[in-house]
């Protein structure tokens, strides 16, 4: 352990192969850099393999040690921008997910009653020959749409669209009508496109509801620390906890929940009315200055201290200082949007402030999406004349996106058989009895089904109701298609993954699995190629990729990253940054956000809230050995006076009850939390009895949500619940 | 001053002429409309034989402004879709435009 190597910090180790400045610039700058770096550690007798993580959304680059077959160890790729080089807790903790004894192993066939846990193992050929049976008899009694399609976030993803599409089905979901579609909407509509945030060269930074060191994402929360620590950024954050963050910023201020548009649209007004704003930027890149000015008129300082608790003159002083640092400032856009029923046009003030500080597609401001190479791989879907008009969830928000849908509201419309009955349902990798809101519910629209066959590496409470459970590869087993990356100021690049270990037990990949049931169905056309294949046809623009991947890990494509629009249209109906949204005008929308008081809480109640902390993703990390470690339980955040009031004490059981659900949990007693809120991490008290560590443990916050959600996308709203909370008497 | 204003007016009257030929298609079938695009224009339309197109390669006016007179589509004479199917791609162009709602992804 006298390595001087292993005695350096992080940072310093960065800092002396030049990562931090090459990091700034993208680029192959580095490389030269780092294996001289490296080139004093002896080599180890493991074999080094590249992959990318996936125990969240933003597939970092790993290299994986591997003795006699067995993953030992899971590094960060050091050539990998996007993370700067970095793999976090959850990265590493991988080893465990795949190895985790609760992993299925093989084909399990529903026996007893729907969630009652009896399985039956079965061969592969069977339980193929049963899912494309099944998905045929639903066809044909209800038409393609009568069939539901789900996926999660994977490289794989993209085949099951392509099933559905081939089969016939206009209905599919992703996860991301229980996160973030609001926020994309927003951006949007306003932009037209969804920008990614420029933070480490910001020079002030309004973090609002997001928690950019505790919820990672990469390259910004790295960059968000270099940022504050050493480019003199200052962070400013508005969250009712007092996260992480929170503690790491400059200043902290625990905003009434649901108010934040009032603070965003009091921002504009003082940026405004005392003309801090660049008049000859915004005359010839926005529309609708004039328009936006008049609106604001009420939306004083004075006025949203009222609403977000926050004093006037702090939030007129952080106009200012915010304008003064503009270009090289914004709003944080943040991630997860899904909290309000009015989350989309929350986030438009948050898009509204950031076009009248001039950042757009410059430094420290809000970047532009780079070109990364890849192209799409065409197919021939065919037509089906027998089949509905529309999608379940047609038409019941004005502006859902196509590909992703509305959980939401799909479930709703399927328990109501509205417009039509869907029977049939196919899950990948997504646990939307675990994540979505109001648990019972998607009980119930499980209970509506005659078929559901569940993908997965676990049983997941989704898979622990369906009727035919199939075990998928884990991320370091199988072969994966390209996937192109931008990571910000840091790089655009492309990923894949190949096989790092043999598969474990009886897990086919995804492609495999629709691959075989496809087959069956007379659909084999479709998926009549290999992984490898499909590599090609996405890189046949860029033939070098593939080689350069399996040498770093990973491609860069060194495009432009600032000035992508000079010259450029904006893809709006104005051909500008649309401060005022005429097509919201013509759908009966507003066109500028109007700010609307959210409900106060009642007496005796407190507003239940969403968040993550870094060991945490969804309901996926929920049964992970070694986060459980840190973490063996969720608890509910509960502020000290608000306990006091009840009675209840640090450590004590209490019930927490809202309109749709019950459930126990030890609380916290805090000052991180406002007395009118309480919180607790989701993926806990799992229905499913085949995940061990987080079955019968904590609370389920999903049985507490309601479901209401955005009302232009379909976005789930999860702040919006009142819970009463109570000591629970032995 | 006479001159000008008859080129304002012709102008004026071209746009609106435009416009209302672009207004007599669409409300077809998108859905429909990306199959038979894919069956009868991506045949040649696949970056080989002809450019690689896609509804967000244009905005939703131009969409317009294009099938404003498909006479003056290069390849239009070698065309064998019918009105009905041709309104059915022109509404999946226009209808996932690039400055539409929902802007297509790439394939």
């Amino acid at each position: 352990m006298s390595n001087p190597q292993q005695t350096m910090s992080r940072r310093d180790f960065f800092k002396a192969s030049g990562l931090v400045a090459a990091g700034a610039m993208g680029g192959p700058a580095l490389l030269g850099g780092l294996k001289k770096a490296r080139a004093a550690v002896p080599a180890p007798a493991w074999d080094s393999k590249f992959s990318a993580c996936d125990i969240c959304f933003n597939k970092c680059g790993l290299i994986a040690r591997v003795e006699d077959g067995v993953v030992k160890k899971l590094d960060p790729n050091p050539k990998f921008l996007k993370s700067r080089g970095m793999l976090c807790a959850r990265g590493n903790a991988g080893i465990a997910q795949v190895y985790d004894p609760d992993r299925l192993k093989h084909p399990l066939l529903r026996k007893g009653a729907r969630g009652e846990g009896k399985w039956q193992r079965i061969p592969w050929d069977e339980a193929l020959d049963m899912a494309a049976q099944k998905m045929e008899e639903v066809r044909k009694k209800h038409t393609p749409c009568g069939h539901l399609f789900s996926a999660g976030t994977d490289l794989h993803s993209q085949f099951v669209s392509r099933f559905a599409e081939v089969y016939g089905s206009f209905n599919v979901t992703s996860h991301e009508s229980l996160c973030l579609v609001s926020g994309n909407r927003a951006f949007l509509d306003t932009y037209g496109e969804v920008p990614f945030a420029d933070v480490l060269n910001s020079k002030y930074i309004i973090m609002a509801g997001a928690n950019r060191f505790e919820a990672l994402v990469t390259p910004d929360s790295m960059d968000l620390m270099t940022a504050i620590r050493d480019h003199g950024c200052k962070l400013v954050t508005l969250d009712p906890r007092y996260t992480k963050t929170a503690a790491l910023s400059h200043e902290w201020h625990p905003i009434r929940p649901g108010t934040d548009m009032a603070f965003m649209l009091a921002l504009a007004h003082v940026i405004i009315s005392e003309k801090l704003y660049d008049p000859q930027w915004v005359a010839e890149k926005t529309y609708g200055i004039e328009l936006l000015a008049e609106h604001l008129g009420p939306y004083t300082p004075g006025f949203a201290a009222e609403q977000c608790g926050i004093p006037a003159e702090d939030i007129a002083r952080i106009a200012r200082e915010l304008a003064a640092a503009a270009p090289a400032s914004m709003v944080y856009p943040g991630r997860r949007t899904s909290d309000y029923e009015d989350s989309t046009q929350i986030r438009r003030s948050f898009a509204i402030v950031n076009a009248l500080l001039g950042n757009w597609d410059k430094p420290g401001g809000l970047l532009a999406a780079r070109q990364v190479g890849l192209t799409g791989v065409p197919y021939d879907a065919p037509w089906y004349d027998e089949n509905r008009d529309d999608r379940i969830d047609a038409h019941k928000v004005p502006m859902m996106f196509e590909h992703e849908g509305s959980f939401v509201v799909t479930r709703d419309a399927v328990l109501n058989d509205d417009p039509y009955p869907i029977r049939g349902w196919f899950v990948y990798k997504t646990n939307p009895m675990g994540t979505a809101p109001n648990r019972k519910k998607t009980i119930e629209m499980m209970n509506r089904m005659d078929f559901v066959t569940v993908v997965d590496i676990a049983m997941s409470d989704t898979a622990w109701m369906a009727d035919l459970v199939l075990p998928s590869q884990s991320y370091l087993e199988r072969t994966d298609p390209c996937s192109g990356l931008q990571g910000s100021v840091a790089c655009a690049c492309v990923v894949k993954r190949d096989p790092v270990i043999d598969p474990l037990y009886e897990s086919r990949s995804l492609f495999d699995i629709i691959k075989g049931i496809a087959g069956r169905m007379e659909l084999g056309e479709y998926f009549d190629f290999t992984i490898e294949e499909y590599r090609k046809q996405q890189t046949r623009d860029i033939p070098e990729a593939l080689k350069v991947m399996d040498r770093d890990g990973v491609y860069y494509n060194p495009s432009k990253v600032y000035g992508i629009y000079d010259g450029r249209i904006y893809k709006t109906l104005s051909k500008k940054i649309e401060l005022y949204n005429q097509r919201y005008l013509q759908m009966g929308l507003d066109p500028m956000p109007v700010y609307t008081e959210p409900a106060r809480t009642p007496a005796n109640q407190f507003r239940l809230v969403v968040g993550r902390d870094a060991l945490t993703t969804q309901s996926s990390t929920a049964n992970n050995s070694l986060l459980r470690e840190f973490e063996p339980s969720n608890t509910l955040w509960l502020n000290t006076r608000a306990a006091e009031g009840l009675g209840i004490r640090d450590g004590e059981k209490v019930e927490v009850s809202s309109s749709v659900g019950r459930q126990e949990l030890a609380a916290e007693v805090t000052d991180r939390i406002r007395p009118d809120t309480v919180y607790m991490l989701s993926g806990f008290n799992t229905l499913s009895s085949m995940q061990t560590r987080s079955h019968n443990n904590g609370a389920s916050i999903n049985e507490l949500l309601e479901d209401d959600y955005d009302a232009v996308t379909g976005n789930a709203a999860m702040h919006t619940t009142f819970v009463t909370v109570t000591r629970k008497v032995a | 001053m006479n001159r000008n204003l008859i080129v304002a007016l012709a102008a004026t009257l071209i746009t609106v002429f435009a416009v209302s030929m672009a207004f007599a298609m669409g409300d077809g079938n998108a859905r429909k409309g990306k199959f038979l695009y894919r069956k009868n224009c991506r045949t040649c339309h696949n970056g080989a034989e002809a450019p690689d197109l896609s509804p967000a390669d244009r905005t939703q006016a131009e969409w317009k402004a294009t099938f404003a007179d498909t006479g003056k589509i290069k390849c239009s004479g070698d065309w064998t879709v019918n009105e009905k199917d041709l309104n059915d791609i022109f509404t999946y162009l226009h209808d996932y435009a690039k400055d539409s709602p929902s802007p297509a992804k790439c394939s």
